[in-house]
């Protein structure tokens, strides 16, 4: 198993959780981040000092899948959050021992 | 049998001026509270409205114990047997007025009132509490964010009784500056000019905010500060409304010159931050403060100056404070201090706007109080523009350069015995924190990470 981390765009996650959908992926979990690559931030000005932000915000997503699903949740989530203009983000995988669900205790493929 | 009123008194009036004051007071509470509270860093919006609330709550206390009377009451005095010299209508006796006959006889000014007033002290009190009150608030602006918090709480009423209540005296009681013909129609120069003077000293004494919190000090409410703004700007329709103590043509004369000044003086700053500013942005705080300006400038002059002098002080003070918000704080000494707020701007370079503007645009058309016989056709304030005499000018001149000088100095100096006494600056450390630190609370506390120790006193019955 694998846990597949993907760094993309706000405003592309309601295409990213669609596509994933249909490849059977059923949980996900997502959390609003800030931070930025080759992707430059902007300028706020508040009663006339400029603030410069370098980051960017950005939506986390965290799926564990089976060895089996990972080049095609990669595949499907690079190709759905992808607009072609830098900030697009980045995906990485990682190795993951174990997996458990809360409810019933099941463990590795049958917690998926 | 029984009556409801003493015939002094006139219900109509009594109603205005008590509403009038209620109004001011909204300015300050939750006005200012939360408009400063929303524009300061998170880390700071407790602090804030913490010094917001006790400073009201002091001058409160400290106006009926003695400050009253040192601004309204009997002159003091101090120098010698001229009847008129400056140390002999200086200051009111130090007297306390919380007695049924300082509450319920009628308002009459020992010295300088045109008319006696037709309601009872009480009123006038409160109408005068409410802005003595809110003008510490002002300051406040400038030294939030390091004032050692009990410094405050000892500052503030130290301040009202031996600088408010000088300048109120000169200006309103009767004193000096009023026997000179000088005018300040709602507080120009008693209230802002000297807000922005102490603010700016404050600053300065008291040193800067820690470079960490001036490099992140974005608002942490924007939409709080719309409210407080919002209320501040209809709120100055008691401001000014209520000058005139009469509830008559004057009182709504200057209820819409306010608004007029004001609306002028939020587009100009609008416009100037649109075509000239860095970034050519409209943006919300820049009007914000163009509106403040505007509400300052026409304070010394609401009720004296007619609809296009409302709206050319309005356009005038802006793009004066506007070029000084910008370019005068690339300068010395202006450069130096952490004047937070920026009131030195906003209300110091406003309020002496609009207390010369109106040596300029006073209209003797605008009759504050009908005058019959010889006083014909009353009191109106006679500007340059008008009947080509610099008097007025040159006596809001003076009155300019005391209150700026006096007020600079005295604030020094009482700035000095507070540190003397308790320190002016937190500690680092207190610093770091902000208001976890000072009050321990936080502006937006998270219940998903906040547990109570113990259960208090409650016990649930099925437990």
């Amino acid at each position: 198993m694998k846990l597949v981390v993907a760094v993309v765009k706000p405003f592309k996650l309601d295409d990213v959780k669609e596509s994933l959908k249909t490849l059977g992926i059923h949980g996900m979990t997502v959390s609003e981040v800030q931070g930025f690559g080759r992707q430059r931030g902007h300028t706020e000005v508040y009663r006339g000092a400029e603030y410069e932000v370098e980051f960017v915000p950005k939506v986390r997503l965290e799926i564990v899948v089976d060895d089996a699903q990972v080049e095609e949740v990669t595949n499907a989530v690079v190709d759905s959050a992808g607009t072609g203009k830098i900030g697009d983000g980045k995906v990485w995988i990682l190795p993951v021992d174990e997996v458990v669900r809360v409810r019933t205790g099941e463990r590795g493929s049958d917690a998926l | 049998m029984y009556i409801p009123y003493p015939h002094w008194l006139n219900t109509g009036d009594n109603t205005w001026q008590i509403v009038s004051a209620t109004l001011v007071g909204l300015m300050s509470l939750p006005g200012i509270a939360v408009l400063y509270g929303g524009l300061v860093q998170r880390k700071w919006a407790v602090n804030t409205m913490m010094m917001a609330f006790t400073g009201f709550g002091l001058v409160l206390i400290v106006w009926v114990l003695w400050a009253f009377n040192m601004s309204f009451g009997t002159p003091a005095h101090f120098g010698g047997s001229n009847a008129h010299s400056f140390f002999n209508n200086a200051i009111g006796h130090f007297k306390i007025a919380t007695s049924p006959q300082a509450e319920q006889g009628q308002e009459i000014l020992p010295e300088g009132t045109l008319i006696p007033f037709h309601y009872n002290q009480a009123t006038f009190m409160y109408f005068q509490v409410v802005f003595a009150a809110i003008t510490p608030l002002l300051f406040l602006g400038s030294v939030l964010g390091r004032m050692k918090f009990k410094a405050w709480l000892l500052f503030v009423p130290l301040w009202i009784t031996c600088v408010y209540s000088v300048n109120a005296f000169l200006l309103w009681g009767g004193g000096f500056f009023a026997q000179k013909g000088a005018v300040d129609y709602s507080g120009g120069y008693v209230i802002h000019l000297a807000a922005g003077v102490t603010g700016f000293v404050a600053a300065w004494v008291i040193g800067p905010r820690l470079e960490r919190d001036r490099k992140h000090g974005v608002p942490n409410n924007l939409l709080l500060v719309a409210v407080g703004a919002g209320i501040l700007w209809l709120g100055w329709n008691g401001f000014n409304g209520g000058d005139p103590f009469y509830a008559g043509v004057d009182a709504t004369s200057a209820v819409l010159n306010t608004n007029l000044c004001t609306a002028a003086a939020m587009m100009t700053w609008v416009f100037m931050d649109m075509f000239l500013a860095k970034e050519k942005k409209a943006t919300f705080l820049g009007a914000i403060n163009g509106m403040i300006v505007g509400l300052v400038a026409i304070t010394p002059g609401a009720g004296w100056v007619n609809g296009y002098g409302a709206m050319l002080e309005g356009l005038i003070a802006s793009a004066i404070v506007w070029t000084a918000w910008y370019y005068l704080v690339k300068v010395k000494p202006f450069s130096k201090v952490d004047d937070a707020l920026g009131v030195v701007y906003t209300h110091g370079i406003a309020g002496l706007c609009g207390g010369l503007l109106v040596g300029f645009f006073g209209d003797p058309g605008m009759i504050e109080y009908i005058g019959k016989g010889s006083d014909a056709p009353g009191f109106a304030v006679q500007g340059l523009f008008y009947t080509g005499s610099w008097h007025q000018v040159w006596e809001q001149f003076l009155a300019a350069a005391w209150v700026i000088v006096f007020t600079a100095i005295a604030s020094f100096i009482l700035l000095q015995i507070v540190k003397l006494l308790v320190g002016l600056r937190e500690s680092d450390e207190k610093l770091e924190q902000g208001d976890l630190g000072i009050h321990g609370e936080e502006v937006y506390p998270e219940e998903t990470f906040a547990e109570r120790v113990g259960s208090g006193s409650f016990e649930p019955a099925n437990a």
